[in-house]
């Protein structure tokens, strides 16, 4: 490693926002230093992928050491991290998901790839709420373009408000609905609520030298063939190509460091397998270590020029903290009993989904919350698991043929809704670092905040009744307990792992930690190209935006290097 | 289940890491390493999970089993109560799922040990029952006999019935038979997903009309 020191620059995170800073800047010709908190990570030969739950132990139920299942990619990492606390203020939820390996959570991620619209760039223009991005979707578009072209996501333009159409030949062709997708539909169109295809990151077609989807196994699981999107199959082996990577694992930064002009002449990070401490430098430094870790590092990183952190002269790391809005509900419904077998897996995302279809009724202050939501369905006759006796959980009696005939005709008809929500960033959700509690390096941890404003349980209690009258018009039956009033009904903080906005951008150093293009407005060689940045948090999921944010700010700082500006 | 006992279904592979796990937490007693699990988490020896980092391709269950021979064969036939053979269908003991029921109940995980006293109290219920209606144990009793005890669980233990059919319909349905039984396709790999065929479109637009839809 110490072969090319200084580095042109150092990237902290291999996740979507690092993954694709690393593609970039490499493929620019820049030599790069990739630190990564966990452990190497190789999708191709650690997927299971046709593996089945009777392979697993307890039949890959999910468990504090796997919380979404044995199977799942997420390896060394989760809720809770060993040696690695986080806390939360008295009064407040909060959830903190922390993979710990090479390519962060774009390796068990939703494949979830929506743009955000234009509404979503300027939404206090529009409702007088939240806050302005100083960029807008023209400006972004373009980066949604290349990302599309490179990682490869499937949908069709459908003419829909503030979702927008990609232009032709970025998108793959989506796969046909599921049956119960269809069905679905069928239920929402008699509402007036469309349905549209998903934009999902997995191939359906060759692409870029990688083999498209086999149609089989959760893309939760990873994909060794390469057929969906995870920075450590699609990012960082060109990058590694390119002969201008390295990376090193297990390297946990928590301090930028600065020369004595103020600018970032590297980073320090703690080895967390020998804990011992290094320094690194490098002529740049790009921060993309997820939302709540790079704010960690910028408060931790003081000095006489920034005491408390850098870019925190106004206060504003660790502000804005935002997650989606989720709630959920299921039904089970007689119309999908029976149904011929048929093979249900698909690609590993849904093949159709609910953008928010009320936009007009919101701008004419005819809904009691101001911002939309998503819906995502699952369900179909898919791989059975630990859980399929809740298809019969109105059945005390059953056991024998009757209880086979009855599982058999009950397969595939219970459908899972979960809205996915915009939150409106509030003065109380936030993370700092904790007064007293450190890691077990001796590092001080980040202590999060959290409360929903009306804006969100409004919006949670709306999904739900959302849920239950398409439920009901399918002839459905609605699982026993669900949580009609929204303040019961919504996720927890951080439960939906599209934490947000702790170093967002904006137009002016007084109100944000970075400019349109990620750059400190402190410190001019260090950019942010992770989730950190977002000023709003769109219902549409984050990550296809970090990876057109984080290419567009690359390209920014490459240019910079160019001219010799950083 | 026939009047045989019912034999482990483990592989090799998975039997010796148990004894292993066994031979280092109790010495090969497994009454004693059910007290140990019992105890984990409070004081006596910890029984660990597979940790946040295992291999995922080739998986291995690191804690011992604990249930006694006449706890596993008294799951045998309550397994085989819920799902019995049928046909070429093999039973649910057939597929080792009395193996892992054991395996369950001896899992050092929260949700586990939550089942724990639920499973092993029902369990020694049935012995209890049996004892009422003049036989020494339920694993000693007649096979009418212990189907009159179990038929009579949903009344009399309806938490226990439940939970115990839940772990044994979500075990059977997850091995390659199960797939077979209920109808699971997929699993394999395809050139393209052709979406779903003519006659489960028409079976679903002739729902879809009765709805009105």
């Amino acid at each position: 490693m110490a072969k090319t020191e200084p580095y042109d620059v150092i990237i902290v995170g291999s996740g979507a926002g690092g993954g694709m800073s690393a593609y970039h800047l490499t493929k620019s010709g820049m030599k790069v230093l990739m630190l990564e908190a966990g452990r190497h990570y190789d999708p191709l030969t650690e997927t299971a992928m046709f593996n089945i739950p009777a392979e697993a132990p307890l039949r890959g139920v999910g468990t504090p050491d796997k919380p979404f299942g044995f199977y799942d990619a997420t390896v060394d990492g989760g809720w809770q991290v060993p040696n690695e606390p986080y806390t939360v203020a008295e009064g407040s939820e909060f959830l903190w998901w922390r993979p710990r390996m090479l390519g962060g959570r774009t390796n068990h991620w939703g494949r979830i790839s929506l743009r955000f619209g234009p509404y979503d760039f300027k939404p206090y223009s529009r409702d007088g709420l939240g806050y302005d991005w100083p960029i807008t979707y023209d400006e972004l578009a373009p980066w949604y373009d290349k990302v599309e072209k490179l990682i490869g996501v499937t949908g069709r333009a459908q003419g829909l408000e503030n979702t927008p159409d990609s232009p032709e030949g970025c998108l793959l062709p989506p796969p046909p609905p599921r049956a119960f997708e269809t069905f679905l539909s069928r239920g929402f169109e008699s509402m007036g609520i469309p349905v549209a295809a998903m934009h999902g990151a997995v191939l359906t077609q060759p692409l870029n030298g990688r083999a498209q989807c086999i149609f089989a196994t959760p893309c939760g699981r990873g994909c060794s063939i390469r057929a969906n999107f995870q920075s450590t199959t699609v990012l960082l082996p060109p990058a590694m190509a390119t002969g201008n990577l390295t990376i090193r694992t297990d390297a946990l930064v928590y301090q930028v460091d600065l020369d004595s002009a103020g600018k970032a002449e590297g980073v320090t990070f703690v080895d967390r397998k020998t804990g011992e401490h290094h320094t690194v430098k490098a002529r740049a430094v790009v921060l993309a270590a997820g939302s709540g870790e790079t704010a960690r590092i910028l408060l931790n990183s003081k000095s006489p020029l920034f005491p408390d952190g850098i870019g925190n002269g106004s206060g504003k790391v660790g502000r804005y903290l935002m997650d989606s809005v989720g709630a959920n509900a299921a039904g089970q419904f007689p119309a999908l009993e029976n149904l011929p077998p048929t093979n249900d897996d698909g690609m590993g995302v849904e093949h159709v989904y609910v953008p928010w279809w009320g936009y007009q009724k919101q701008a004419h202050k005819e809904m009691d919350f101001p911002r939309g939501y998503h819906i995502e369905m699952g369900g179909g006759r898919s791989m059975p698991s630990m859980g399929l006796a809740r298809i019969i959980g109105d059945d005390m009696t059953s056991v024998g043929p009757a209880l086979r005939n009855k599982l058999r005709g009950r397969f595939g008809s219970v459908v899972g809704f979960a809205g996915r929500g915009e939150m409106i960033p509030n003065e109380d959700c936030y993370c700092e670092l904790d007064p007293t509690v450190k890691d077990k390096w001796g590092i001080p941890v980040l202590r999060f905040h959290w409360k929903w404003s009306e804006h969100e349980t409004r919006q949670a209690a709306h999904m739900v009744k959302t849920f239950l009258e398409v439920i009901d018009r399918l002839g459905g039956r609605a699982a026993p307990g669900i949580e009609t009033d929204g303040a019961k009904a919504i996720s927890k903080g951080g439960e939906i792992i599209h934490e947000v906005g702790t170093a967002r951008m904006g137009a002016s150093d007084k109100d944000s930690v970075v400019d349109g293009y990620g750059q400190s407005w402190a410190v001019k060689n260090l950019f942010i190209t992770d989730g950190a940045v977002l000023v709003s948090s769109p219902d549409k999921n984050p990550t296809l935006s970090i990876l057109a944010l984080s290419w567009r700010s690359s390209d920014h700082l490459a240019e910079l290097a160019r001219k010799g500006e950083l | 289940m026939s009047e045989r006992p019912y034999v482990s279904k483990v592989d090799r592979r998975t039997a010796l890491i148990w004894l292993g796990a066994v031979g280092a937490a109790a010495a090969g007693d497994p009454a004693r390493a059910g007290v140990v699990v019992q105890a984990a988490g409070a004081a006596g020896v910890q029984v660990l999970g597979y940790g946040t980092d295992p291999n995922l391709v080739h998986p291995v269950i690191p804690w011992p089993r604990t249930l006694t021979k006449d706890q596993l064969q008294a799951c045998a036939h309550f397994c085989d109560f819920i799902l019995p053979s049928e046909g070429p269908t093999p039973s649910a003991s057939a597929l080792g799922v009395p193996d892992f029921i054991d395996e369950w109940v001896s899992a050092p995980y929260p949700e586990q040990v939550r089942d724990r006293p639920l499973l092993l109290e029902g369990l020694a219920s049935l012995d209890k029952a049996a004892w009422q209606i003049g036989a020494s144990s339920f694993t000693g009793a007649a096979a009418a006999q212990r189907d009159s005890i179990l038929a009579g669980l949903p009344k009399t233990s309806p938490g226990f019935f439940l939970r115990f059919r839940g772990l044994v319909v979500g075990a059977y349905y997850t091995t390659r038979e199960g797939f077979k039984d209920i109808g699971y396709v997929g699993n394999v790999a395809r050139l393209s997903d052709p979406g779903p065929s003519p006659e489960v479109k028409a079976h679903l637009e002739r729902e879809l009309k009765k709805l009105g839809l």
